[in-house]
């Protein structure tokens, strides 16, 4: 199973997730081993005396590690506290010891009793409290008193816990006891207030009656996608991973899905779980989004790519890198690291847009998945621009297409409505900018976290104080704007789609295939009150004319399907229909009266010849802009006496001091010499 | 020939009308040649050639004046003549009686656009009738298709035992334009997305669909005059309305018990040709299927499976056969038209037409059709009060009118007063004609019972207006036509 062939980096191999190399190396001599602070996002690695620390977020293999001291002693477990002001350590069973950065200041907290086990704990940024201990009896909630350099304690819940699981994203601790473990509590410590979960079981299946199975933590994940939080639980006899979701007042099952190997890990990249088939090397992609169960792709295997060239043999760091992809050693950390204990390798797991959109034809359920990325935006945003201009190209069936536009147009509108689209904003060039990253996770879900079912909207926003981190961190995006959704305003999709597809398609039939397409994004843009811009309309008429459809282009015009525009009247008065169709024409022109705008109308009046209406109407409208001798000319040359007279009278009356213009004695000189003046 | 019935010789003494060939029958003795249609049928040849005789002669000597247009009318003391040439040197003439007691007071323009009406939809049915001559020299198949279509056409004109040609009670009212239903926005769009699956109904056979609403037209990709041409067949013979009166037109009822005009003709020059005559104009044979299509027996029965034939129908520009499909649902009626050349399986391929467009369309059909129901407001909808009008757009075949309802409570004297200034902006026009320009017109009259009657004309529309409850001033008329105009029209007879 050797995965060398893959060094070369390139996105041609399967395989939808990678990670890229090189990692970053947490490796410090005399470690006594590592721990991720996920409240922080840091990486520990304690030595005796000193304490270690690689900022995860935003993730860079550059990043230098900071060091802080402490005294000698085992270390069972670490945390920053969310201000980076306190360090934990757990020293034993019973005891945490604090250490206050700035002064070097200690004090430690101990269990009561001997038998009263610490378990762990969590730093929280809940109101109440700022540390959460949690016993085989229980929790302990306790506030930080820096005047007194101690713990208080605020509250305890009594209850036996076997073990417990907590995500600082989700800020839920999970409290399983039991016989076999599959009991639990829950409560979740945000800073809207403590929520205590109801009681409830999971479901094990038994392989026979008296082997009862007991579910371990590592069985257990918290996961969060889409602001809604959900718990993954292997069943290892069943072969099944349960779900459930967590509401405010209910824990719901929602479904199974197969597992294929004995060992399960899960990561969340951008919404997207991962789950890993660690026996079989393999990962399963899932976009919960619309409760589906349906993976989003097939298994495949995780990507190293990055490895220099010619390292197979030579460098041993890269060849063991990919000769333990899934090692033993390695620690899914939350939502999306990867740690190998032996090395001391931090791995970032990334989606592979591309290949994922690549590997479905399924090209509308593609756009659906790219429009809810966030995380590489740009990315997916290009995608789905590519995306329909390629099956506009390839012709694919109309319907397909429809749909595919429908997609499009409805997320961009939900991203209107939930006000999380905003135009690209301009960022100060992309050299590593300071962005508080500890400011940045806990605004991520500290509105309740527990969603109501139809509270999502709020979290996708959120979610995207992030996004400008993603970006200055892939350096590559030396762009001065920063997309920061994927959905594609109607413009764009103009620009990109469109109009370059119109380029290439020249013949007969295409005009009118991209009209029928054209037509299904106004109907969509108008069910959900989006508005079009002129631009499609133009196109629109456009193509019509090419097709010499110019009944229908009236209609089009008089039902307002086409929205009347400037842009649009220059199109019929001037485009490729006008030429063959003076009723397209007129459209024009009435489109502009309609308009008001009444400098062109009358402009185009003259032009007509019916420079007398013409005057009316500039009359009526208080039209001065428009030149005295275009109207004189036009009645000149229509050799008509009368009318250049009315016409003279006209502005001699209208327009104060033109008789003595240079113009008004040249049009009198004129007049005088039309031959049938005087005559009648 | 001389087929006709003594109740019709009685009935149509005060119409005649024929059409004539001046190719033909050049030679002394062969006149009778010349004559392809002659109404009333049974009247003896020497009055039918004298008849004729009169207009070629007419038209001979107006045509060293005028090659181009010919003469027009010819205003005798006691009748009509409306001239129309059809095709080139086939001529149309119907003459009519006048009389100032009766109703019989024409307006030529109304009675030649009767004149092209039924040579359009002759076209649009059976060819040109060059093009059928030239086939068949003989010209007897010619003018068994001519008597029948005619007389069919003619049918709908019987009132009693007499015809009710167009006279000026019909002033408000603009034969060979299409009406249309007014939608909004977000209707038109459904409208056109429904014609867009209409289209992938019909794959690439690049067919043409027409949709209608009642008797409105909804939507069509057809040109302005196959467009025409099919809305008045079909508002006169296949929409919902016509349907249900029992397959005959409005007047149906007065009619009952009269024998059809054209039937026993019929019957009898088929059995003299040898031919079968297509009768696409017949009363009553039109029937909805329960699939929601349209049937008729009209072009005949499959032999073996009695399924009908599918009709077909040719296009006036391109000249294309095309098949004739009809489908309806509640209101809405959806006609398509497919090239016969692209349907190599023939019938076959149009049930498989009308498979698809049960299976991919029938939804959106559904929607459009509850959509547009929604939004109707009955057959008054189009009704302003106060005025009685006519809106023409003669740039794109349309026009819109007050309700035939409303129209009727005028009194005679404007709608004389209307029928004549009509008269006038004809008379107008047609001098225009010569140098191609759309001059702006505007006729503001006081008959008198004091109603104020007004046209207004510019860029190729129209406008027509009859208030009769107005007051004394002329700039009160003049103000509620500005008003109607910017209210209903765009504007676009806002003169200043």
């Amino acid at each position: 199973m050797s995965r060398n062939t893959s060094s070369s980096g390139g996105s041609g191999a399967l395989s939808h997730a990678y990670i890229h190399y090189p990692p970053l190396k947490c490796k410090n001599n005399g470690s006594i081993g590592l721990f991720y602070d996920d409240g922080n996002k840091l990486l520990i690695s304690p030595t005796s005396n000193q304490v270690v620390s690689w900022k995860t977020s935003p993730y860079t293999p550059q990043v230098a590690s900071t060091t802080d001291t402490i005294s000698e002693g085992p270390v069972l477990s670490i945390r920053y506290s969310l201000d980076l002001k306190l360090i934990a350590v757990q020293r034993s069973n019973n005891e945490v010891q604090f250490w206050v950065k700035e002064t070097g200041e200690t004090f430690s907290q101990k269990s009561k009793s001997e038998s009263d086990t610490i378990l762990g704990f969590f730093w929280t940024d809940c109101a109440v409290c700022d540390i959460v201990f949690v016993k085989t009896s229980g929790l302990d909630l306790y506030s930080y008193v820096p005047e007194l350099k101690s713990l208080e304690l605020i509250d305890s819940k009594k209850v036996n816990v076997s073990w417990y699981i907590y995500t600082h994203e989700s800020r839920l601790v999970l409290l399983a006891s039991g016989m076999q473990c599959k009991s639990f509590m829950g409560y979740q410590l945000s800073s809207a207030g403590i929520i205590r979960l109801p009681r409830f079981e999971m479901a094990m299946a038994k392989s026979d009656v008296n082997n009862k199975p007991v579910l371990s933590a590592e069985d257990v994940h918290i996961v969060t996608v889409y602001g809604r939080i959900y718990c993954l639980q292997v069943d290892r006899v069943a072969m099944l991973l349960h779900s459930y979701r967590f509401y405010r007042d209910a824990v719901i099952q929602q479904g199974s899905l197969p597992v294929y190997s004995s060992k399960i890990a899960v990561s969340v990249v951008d919404n997207v779980l991962l789950i890993h088939q660690v026996d079989a090397k393999v990962i399963i992609l899932y976009d919960i989004f619309a409760d589906s169960r349906t993976p989003v792709s097939a298994p495949l295997p995780l990507l190293i790519r990055g490895l220099p060239r010619g390292n197979i043999s030579s460098s041993q760091s890269a060849n063991d890198t990919s000769a333990n992809l899934y090692s033993d050693d390695w620690n899914f950390l939350v939502p999306d690291l990867v740690c190998d204990v032996s090395t001391g390798f931090l791995w970032k797991i990334h989606l592979d847009l591309e290949a994922i959109s690549a590997s479905s034809s399924e090209v509308p359920l593609v756009l659906e998945f790219l429009q809810r990325r966030k995380l590489e935006a740009k990315k997916a945003k290009d995608l789905c621009l590519e995306l329909l201009r390629s099956i506009m190209i390839e012709r694919r069936p109309l319907p397909v297409i429809f749909r595919a536009v429908n997609v499009l147009v409805t997320s961009f509108a939900y991203s209107l409505k939930t006000g999380s689209y905003s135009k690209s904003t301009p960022v100060n060039s992309s050299s590593g900018v300071p962005e508080n990253n500890s400011g940045n996770k806990p605004g991520e879900t500290s509105g309740g976290g527990f969603s109501t079912s139809d509270s999502e909207d709020n979290i996708n926003l959120k979610k995207e104080n992030g996004e400008n981190l993603m970006v200055s961190e892939d350096q590559q995006e030396s762009q001065s704007q920063v997309v920061t959704s994927a959905t594609i305003p109607p413009d764009e999709l103009y620009t990109f789609v469109f109009a370059s597809v119109e380029e290439e398609m020249s013949a007969f039939t295409d005009a009118s295939y991209l009209f029928s397409i054209l037509l299904e994004f106004i109907r969509s843009a108008n069910l959900e009150k989006i508005k079009v811009h002129p631009n499609i309309y133009v196109l629109a008429v456009r193509l019509l004319g090419r097709n010499e459809r110019y009944a229908e282009l009236g209609q089009f015009v008089l039902n307002k399907i086409i929205e009347p525009s400037k842009e649009v009247a220059l199109e019929l008065l001037e485009g490729v229909g006008s030429h063959n169709n003076i009723q397209t024409r007129k459209l024009g022109v009435d489109m502009l009266r309609q308009l008001s705008l009444h400098h062109d109308y009358v402009v185009l009046l003259v032009q007509d010849g019916c420079y007398l209406e013409a005057l009316r109407y500039a009359r009526k409208h208080k039209v001065s802009t428009v030149r005295p001798s275009l109207f004189l000319e036009a009645a000149y040359a229509s050799n008509e006496p009368q009318h250049l007279a009315a016409v003279l009278r006209f502005f001699g009356e209208f327009i104060p001091g033109f008789g003595t213009t240079s113009e008004h004695t040249t049009y009198i000189r004129a007049l005088a010499d039309m031959p049938s003046s005087i005559t009648v | 020939m001389g087929l006709s019935s003594a109740a019709i010789t009685t009935s149509s003494e005060a119409l005649k009308f024929c059409i004539f060939d001046l190719r033909r029958g050049q030679h002394e003795g062969e006149e009778l040649e010349k004559i392809l249609f002659f109404f009333p049928a049974d009247l003896p040849f020497p009055a039918q050639l004298s008849v004729i005789g009169l207009s070629e002669g007419l038209i001979t000597f107006t045509r060293i004046f005028s090659p181009e247009a010919a003469c027009e009318v010819i205003e005798a003391e006691l009748h009509s003549h409306v001239f129309f040439e059809a095709e080139p040197d086939i001529w149309m003439v119907m003459v009519v009686a006048k009389s100032k007691e009766t109703e019989a007071i024409w307006r030529i323009e109304a009675l030649r656009s009767v004149l092209k009406e039924i040579h359009s939809l002759f076209i649009m049915f059976h060819g040109s009738i060059r093009v059928l001559l030239d086939k068949e020299p003989g010209g007897g198949l010619t003018r068994s298709h001519l008597f029948t279509f005619i007389m069919d056409y003619l049918n709908d004109f019987l009132m009693g035992n007499k015809f009710v040609l167009p006279n000026f009670r019909d002033s408000l009212k603009q034969r060979g334009t299409v009406q249309m239903l007014t939608v909004g926005r977000e209707a038109a769009i459904e409208v056109q997305s429904l014609v867009g699956a209409l289209d992938s109904c019909m794959g690439h056979t690049s067919g043409y669909s027409v949709i209608l609403f009642q008797d409105l037209l909804v939507s069509t990709t057809l040109t302005p005059d196959d467009t025409t041409n099919l809305f008045s067949y079909a508002t006169s013979r296949l929409t919902p309305r016509v349907l249900s009166s029992g397959g005959s037109s409005t007047w149906s009822y007065l009619r009952k018990g009269n024998a059809e005009l054209a039937s026993r003709s019929a019957n009898i020059g088929s059995g003299l040709d040898g031919f079968r005559i297509v009768r696409p104009l017949q009363h009553g044979k039109w029937s909805k299927g329960k699939d929601g299509f349209l049937v008729t027996d009209i072009w005949g029965v499959e032999v073996g499976n009695l399924v009908p034939t599918t009709p077909t129908l040719w296009l006036q520009q391109t000249e294309h056969k095309m098949y004739l499909c009809a489908y309806q649902h509640k209101s809405l009626t959806i006609i398509l038209l497919i090239p016969v050349t692209s349907m190599l399986n023939g019938e076959e391929g149009i049930s498989m037409l009308k498979q698809q467009l049960l299976e991919n369309a029938s939804a959106k059909i559904v929607k459009v059709e509850e959509k547009l129901a929604k939004g109707w407001g009955g057959e008054n909808a189009y009704h302003v009060k106060g005025y009685r009008y006519l809106l023409v757009d003669g740039d794109r075949n349309i026009s819109r009118a007050s309700p035939p309802g409303k129209v009727t409570t005028l009194t005679k004297e404007s709608l004389l007063a209307i029928n004549k200034v009509r008269e006038d902006v004809d008379l107008e026009k047609s001098r225009g004609n010569g140098n191609n320009d759309e001059k702006d017109l505007e006729i503001c009259i006081r008959a008198k019972n004091n109603a104020w009657v007004i046209a207004r004309s510019t860029r190729g529309k129209e406008l027509y207006i009859v208030l009769e409850k107005a007051n004394e001033t002329l700039l009160y008329a003049s103000e509620a036509i500005e008003k109607f105009s910017d209210r209903y029209c765009n504007g676009a007879f806002s003169l200043d």
